[in-house]
């Protein structure tokens, strides 16, 4: 049975196995260590057919194999054994430990290298590490992992982007994502949304984590000097599963959980302390004489008919959540292999609803990778990832009355959600009910992506090896918009619909030649010469309309009044030649790396395209040196430096060229604008990077870790200078201005205890990084060029979007109004904002401190794992508080607000946070009231469970059970109290459609509890 | 086998290595599918006119023509308040902005930028039809005076105490990127310089459309210029060219309103073309100056102040322009830019009736026959025709002549007017006297940040 599923997962497996018969007969024996111990799980193969299995707990083995065939003993960590079978039918093997293969090897990109060899700034994440978050994409699962780097998620819409940053901030308005690289190909994994109200979708939730054998994050010039004209803002390098030659081994993995918003939020305020707040508001603005005339008389006007009811509360925030909301996810995977060939290959599905209504997320994902020996020199390898999402989104990124996230803030709570009789209240007003509009409005993105890269690989002479590698990654999007012509906004229209596709296609090629010899015994060198080419197109189409004969029709087809068309097209190329040497002296003592990249790329004009960039680096193992080498204490100990040059090209396509748009139209005819400034002059962005670190084992291991220190600075940026707006424009991208990152990072691992039965280990990261601007370009009167917005200002000597901003004094006491200080500091205050000077409040969005701690502990069977993660050092800033959260008419006469707002100025000498209430709407003040510190520990996964053992399992066919229960972002601590909103914030502009730093109302990050299991058979 | 599968590969790695080998070297030219260079792709006539449609698309923005740039003023004068329903313009009806807020300075330079790519290419070069040519280039003119106005009266210190105007630009990507301010008077002449080639150049028989600007506007809004800053005669000859031409007329009282739901009246010099399809949506200035149905809901942030329907006799059609929201109790604008829901209706910028009455204010001050004039506007209105006329006559027959259209703050500048200003309530938050560094709107922050040779109004 299991055969034949195997077979029905890959057909043309079959075309290329060669199968042989002769006289068969069982032979059985035992497999033992080098201390005599049996091995249990050592692969047994018959070279040259798929013939395998594996010794079970004992080390013993039996298998079916005819006389003259060999049989082939394999298992990590140590030497393979071959034996021909004679005429006895038992064979006994003892293994003998394999020094070499059990360090462990780190996939570097283009090449893997030893951990000894390695002289950059790397961190690997291994499969089990990274499914221990649950979510559709994987890069939640590195926050908290790899020291130095921040993870802040836009959304808890589940398949949103996240922000990742490196290292700190390489750019000010080049983009400062990593590159994405899957087995060795760059890839383009940001949000694939076309609308920038909607939900977030990201590409990388297309794979499935399942999949995922290990996530590897490049950091310094040295490590990322194989991708060095995208390295500046580091490498991602993801490697998916394979198979291993033996035994088929299927895999079941599966989750199911609940989820609920990780943070509480702010409290929206009832309709009783809206009464009391807007009685307290005509008072004060001198409407009445008493508190109580005003709530009389407004218990007579607009609370008559809530005060008749009984003064029902209508809680929209309860009304609007999906409590306990859905998680699951389920991987089948199969891998294994016989002589010649390995395959691994998956299904998956995953779902995950938001824990507000109206939002969810399903994925399926299948998988197929494959490696084939064609001869012996000659090895062909595929590897196929393909997924189709689906995300009902929302309009989440700003606060659209339609989204049910802004109507639990924004709506009266005099409305309430339901009539009488349990059907929807369909009130007036710019609020429609949300209840409604997610049962009958809808948004849907729905993405295919295929990503399959085949290379072939050929040991053409004694060292030398060719390979040539083809990959396509291919996006396939639609995104569609439905309003009901009934309720909500789509009335005014009698319905609108609207749908966009989107088709990327990212080619790359590759071809390399591979050079190892060794010199004699003590030098070795690895040589690698690399030519590629991408290919990036971007295929857009799309339109609108409005006007149905009837209720839910959706397609354009139907439209009474098409609204809008568009399509358009975009391409970029680059390609690039590298070559890469490492050295290793004396068994790795001594490790050199010199790496060299010429690349092009299509954003910059003819003369300026192409970039040179290089880097050196060096390690020195002293645990290999006689004075080390029989110590108790140290068992490794690597210094390692590196330096060089990485660069970013990350901009807005075809800046170079003063350009002509045409995307105007004038009374229903096409038109012209100039639509770009220009520069021919542009080119790559560059850092140059130092990074020094020690990597360290001591006893044995048990304490083990690295320090690093890393100084990076960004020369050439791409800066959108900003011009005089005399010019028509506002800013022209030129290579100008400089930057600073500079900082520390530390790894700590402690195995307090590791016996068989009972294992405890503890470890952790911590890392710091300090950006400042350093250079910014000058005007003819040798002034700085500053940027500055009414949050934050970027100039020398500051870090990038530092908060600059009015101090608030707080409230007089006196008075009850709002005050700030003149001069920005302290001092003389001020009821007039505009006199007000703006300063900077310290920091910016960015995290500047990170930690993550481990904590994995084992008895016998059971298990328990826990991973929380700290962010610190930065400043958010808090969204729509003119409406929500300010003592102004709109939240107690317009819209509503948050419970924090009971804090107020009543009477002289109260000592409140807001001031006293008015019935006048205010105008946007943006202030360091409402800047708060961000810093936030949040315990990020808490797994606990029982691993039956094996064997228990035998007798029922199982080689692994094991059964766990995981919860997620179980508990969040925030420094600020007055930070209401999750501290996890959207640091990017997402192209300009939200304010970066700033809280928002979009879902926040949900806490999960999961109930799983994984079996294997 | 072993033979074959050597071959087989030989076989790839000599195409990888062609493919590559190729791709390398010419393959990262961009495809420019969208745009077009500028260098070398205006070689015809046609081209001009397609950039000057842009430039008149950049003035329907909600940020310039299509609301900000009207409903600025308006709320700043004693039509409007803002009651803050969005949060929309009381920031402008309170007079808090900083130089933070920002206001139609990078949408007016754009219009420059596209105006002056037109007027400085040489139109012999071109293929087509070459006096067509000029007449663009004069209704490029017309626009780069426009847009030079309308930063004159939004940013210049003419009201102020000072004389600082704002930058002349007469070239896209010339010589000096970081141009000082002009004074008033310096951006004053290049109006009237400009306005005047405009007109030489211009060839009344090329206009065929009053969503673009016609050789006649270049005299309207000389004489609306000539108004503001009190150059009478010249005002009045300005005036006479518009009447002479024989081409407007002024709308009768039956049309008044319904004139505002259909386009190209008979007493339109020129409107911004607006359409369904063009959706401003929410941005539209019908949805800052009303809600969408009676109760609250969308903006309409801009409610008339209460006391204006006083300022109208019954009978006065314009008195029907004015209408009730939230079951009467909010005053509003319900009759000019009647689409709210998509926005949809023309916005005229150049009314005959705005002629007729700048050319009665200057008869008045040199001294002719301004009664004949203002009864003109008065009698095609429903309302009393006046026996005698004083300046205070013609400027409130002006306010309610050009009600929310974006007039009255300037009205109330260029004659040194107390300005009232209210809270989202209605409630008075004082008047401001005159001069007064509010009545300069601050040059934006990332204008000074960029350019050290911009001197910032004072007061910001």
């Amino acid at each position: 049975m299991r055969t034949k599923f195997l077979y029905m997962l890959m057909p043309f497996l079959v075309l290329c196995m060669s199968f042989s018969f002769g006289q068969e007969k069982t032979i059985s024996g035992n497999v033992t260590d080098a201390t005599g111990l049996p091995l249990p799980g050592v692969s047994v193969v018959v070279v040259g057919t798929t013939n395998g299995t594996q010794t079970d707990f004992d080390g013993n083995y039996s298998i079916s194999a005819s006389v003259g065939q060999v049989l082939r003993f394999s298992y990590v960590g140590q030497k393979t054994v071959e034996m021909t079978v004679g005429a006895s039918s038992s064979i006994n093997v003892h293994m003998e430990d394999d020094a070499q293969a059990l360090e462990e090897v780190v996939v570097t990109g283009y090449t893997s290298q030893k951990r000894s060899d390695i002289t950059g700034s790397i961190v690997k994440v291994d499969s089990e590490k990274l499914g221990e978050i649950i979510a559709p994409s994987v890069d939640q699962a590195l926050q908290g992992n790899v020291s130095g780097l921040t993870v802040s998620s836009t959304s808890g819409t589940p398949g949103s982007v996240a922000n990742i940053r490196i290292r700190g901030i390489s750019s000010i308005t080049a983009g400062n994502d990593p590159l994405y690289v899957i087995d060795g190909v760059p890839v383009t994994n940001g949000n694939v949304g076309t609308s920038g109200a909607y939900s977030s979708l990201s590409a990388l939730a297309g794979l499935d984590q399942n999949n995922i054998a290990s996530i590897t994050v490049l950091k310094d010039a040295s490590a990322t000097a194989q991708y060095g004209a995208r390295g500046s803002n580091g490498v991602i390098l993801i490697t998916t599963k394979s198979g291993k030659a033996g035994k088929t081994v299927f895999s079941i993995n599966s989750t199911y959980g609940f989820q609920n918003d990780a943070i509480t939020g702010p409290v929206p305020l009832t309709a009783a302390n809206r009464l009391e707040l807007a009685a307290e508001a005509y008072f004060n603005d001198g409407f009445y004489t008493s508190k109580d005339e005003a709530m009389t008389d407004l218990l007579a006007g607009p609370f008559a008919e809530w005060d008749a009811n009984g003064r029902p509360e209508a809680r929209w925030d309860q009304a609007v959540a999906n409590k306990d909301a859905i998680i699951q996810q389920h991987s089948f995977s199969a891998s294994g292999g016989g002589e010649g060939h390995t395959f691994f290959a998956s299904l998956g599905y995953m779902q995950q609803e938001a824990t507000v209504i109206g939002s969810d997320f399903e994925r399926i994902s299948g998988s197929l990778n494959f490696s084939k020996d064609l001869t012996d020199k000659v090895t062909f390898s595929s590897s196929n990832q393909a997924s189709h999402m689906l995300q009902n989104a929302f309009l989440e990124t700003s606060a659209y009355f339609e989204s049910p996230r802004t109507v639990k803030y924004f709506i009266s709570p005099l409305l309430l959600p339901y009539n009488e009789d349990g059907s929807y209240n369909l009130f007036g007003g710019s609020l429609p009910n949300p209840l409604y509009l997610t049962e009958n409005n809808s948004s849907k993105n729905r993405l295919t992506r295929i990503v399959t890269n085949n290379g072939v690989t050929y040991d053409f002479a004694k060292g030398f090896t060719f390979g040539s590698t083809f990959n396509v990654d291919f996006q396939l999007y639609n995104f569609r918009t439905y309003s009901n012509p009934t309720y909500g906004y789509g009335e005014a229209t009698s319905g609108d619909a609207s749908q966009y596709d989107r088709t990327n296609v990212f080619y790359v090629f590759q071809n390399y030649v591979d050079y190892n010899f060794d010199l004699n015994e003590d030098h070795s060198f690895k040589f690698k010469l690399l030519q590629e080419y991408q290919s990036n197109r971007r295929y857009f189409l799309g339109g609108d309309g409005q006007n149905f004969a009837d209720e839910g029709l959706q397609n354009l087809d139907n439209l009474g009044t098409p609204t809008g068309v568009s399509s358009s097209f975009s391409d970029w190329y680059v390609g690039a030649y590298m070559g890469l040497l490492n050295y290793s002296a004396f068994n790795s003592k001594y490790v050199l790396d010199l790496s060299y990249r010429r690349e092009g790329n299509s954003r910059f004009s003819k003369d300026n395209r192409w970039g040179n960039f290089w880097s050196v680096g060096a390690a020195w193992n002293l645990n290999k040196e006689e004075f080390l080498a029989n110590s108790d204490i140290v068992n490794a100990l690597k210094l390692r430096a590196s330096y060089g040059v990485t660069g970013n090209a990350l901009i807005d396509l075809n800046q170079y060229q003063s350009l002509f748009g045409y995307s105007a139209d004038y009374g229903g005819e096409g038109a012209q604008y100039v639509d770009t400034f220009g520069n021919n002059d542009l080119t790559w962005e560059t850092s140059h990077t130092l990074d020094v670190g020690v990597d360290f084992g001591l006893f044995k291991n048990v304490v083990s870790g690295s320090v690093a220190y890393f100084n990076r600075d960004s020369k050439d940026l791409l800066l959108d200078v900003p011009l005089s707006r005399t010019t028509g424009f506002s800013s022209q991208v030129q290579n100008i201005g400089e930057l600073n990152n500079k900082g520390f990072e530390l790894d700590l691992n402690f195995n307090v205890i590791n016996t068989e039965d009972l294992s405890l280990s503890i470890g952790g990261n911590l890392s710091h990084v300090k950006n400042e601007i350093t250079k910014l370009p000058v005007d003819p009167n040798g002034e700085e060029r500053t940027i500055t917005t009414v949050r934050t200002r970027i100039e020398t000597g500051h870090p990038a979007y530092a908060w600059y901003m009015p101090t608030w004094a707080g409230v007089n006491p006196d008075t009850g109004v709002e005050e700030w200080y003149v001069n920005g500091v302290d001092g003389a205050t001020t009821t007039n904002f505009n006199e007000a000077e703006a300063v900077f409040q310290g920091g910016n969005a960015v995290p500047t401190t990170t930690a993550g701690l481990n904590l994995n502990f084992k008895y016998k069977g059971f298990f328990l794992n826990a991973t929380g993660y700290y962010a610190g050092g930065h400043k958010v800033y808090e969204g729509w508080h003119l409406y929500l959260n300010q003592p102004n008419a709109y939240p107690i006469l317009a819209f509503n607000g948050y419970t924090s707002l009971l804090d107020r100025w009543q009477q002289p000498g109260d000592i409140a946070r807001n001031g006293k209430f008015t019935t006048s709407a205010t105008p946007w003040q943006r202030h360091s009231k409402y800047l708060y510190d961000a810093d936030f520990m949040r315990l990020r996964a808490v797994t606990v469970g029982y691993d039956v053992p094996s064997k228990a399992l035998e007798s029922i066919g199982l080689t692994k059970l094991s059964i766990f229960l995981r919860g997620n972002n179980l508990l969040t601590w925030v420094k600020d109290d007055n930070l209401l909103f999750d501290p996890e914030v959207d640091i990017d502009s997402q192209n300009g459609t939200v304010d970066p730093g700033e809280t928002g109302l979009e879902t926040p990050p949900s806490r999960s509890i999961s109930l799983g299991v994984n079996i294997n058979f | 086998m072993k033979r074959i599968f050597n071959k087989f590969n030989m076989a790839v790695v000599a195409a990888a290595g062609l493919i590559l080998g190729s791709c390398t070297a010419d393959s990262l030219e961009p495809t420019l599918s969208q745009n077009k260079s500028v260098e070398g792709s205006v070689t015809k006539v046609d081209n001009l006119y397609s950039i000057l449609k842009g430039a008149h698309n950049t003035l329907t923005g909600s940020g310039y023509y299509g609301r900000d740039m009207i409903a600025t003023n308006e709320v700043r004068s004693d039509n409007c308040f803002s009651n803050g329903n969005s949060g929309r313009f009381t920031t402008q009806g309170e007079y808090q902005y900083n130089a933070n807020t920002g206001f139609m300075w990078e949408e007016a330079y754009e219009v420059i930028a596209n105006a002056n790519i037109v007027i400085n290419t040489d139109v012999t070069t071109l293929e087509g039809d070459q006096a067509y040519g000029e007449h663009l280039q004069g209704a490029a003119l017309i626009l780069r005076a426009l847009a030079h106005y309308d930063l004159l009266r939004v940013f210049g210190q003419q009201h102020a105490g000072g004389n600082l105007g704002v930058p002349i630009v007469t070239e896209f990507k010339g010589e000096d990127l970081f141009p000082p301010r002009n004074t008033v008077d310096e951006v004053k002449a290049a109006i009237y310089s400009d306005l005047q080639t405009a007109f030489d150049m211009m060839d009344a028989s090329y206009d065929s459309s009053k969503t673009i600007v016609s050789k006649y506007v270049a005299k309207a809004l000389e004489a609306r210029v000539a108004v503001y800053f009190g150059d009478w005669s010249r005002a009045v000859t300005a005036s006479e060219a518009v009447i002479d031409s024989g081409l407007y007329s002024v709308i009768g009282a039956g049309s008044f309103v319904s004139s505002w739901a259909t386009d190209g009246g008979s007493n339109v010099l020129f409107e911004l073309a607006f359409s369904g399809a063009d959706n401003q949506g929410s941005n539209a200035l019908s949805y800052i100056y009303r809600y969408p149905a009676d109760a609250p809901g969308g903006y309409g942030d801009l409610q008339v102040v209460s006391t204006v329907i006083d300022l109208f006799e019954d009978g006065d059609v314009r008195k029907d322009i004015l209408g009730y929201q939230d079951g009467g109790t909010r005053l509003r604008n319900m009759g000019k830019y009647p689409d709210t829901a998509t926005g949809s209706d023309n916005i005229p910028l150049f009314r005959y009736e705005e002629v007729i009455l700048n050319y009665a204010e200057a008869l008045l001050e040199t001294g002719g026959d301004a009664l004949t004039q203002i009864n003109l506007i008065a009698n095609n209105r429903g309302a009393t025709p006046y026996g005698s006329v004083t300046k205070d006559d013609i400027l409130n027959e002006r306010r309610k002549e050009l009600m929310f259209e974006g007039f009255r703050f300037d009205d109330l500048m260029r004659t040194g007017e107390t300005v009232p200003y209210w809270g989202s309530t209605q409630n008075s938050l004082g008047t401001l006297t005159y001069p007064n560094d509010l009545f300069a709107y601050p040059i934006p922050i990332g204008e000074i940040n960029a350019n050290s040779n911009m001197v910032q109004n004072d007061g910001y």
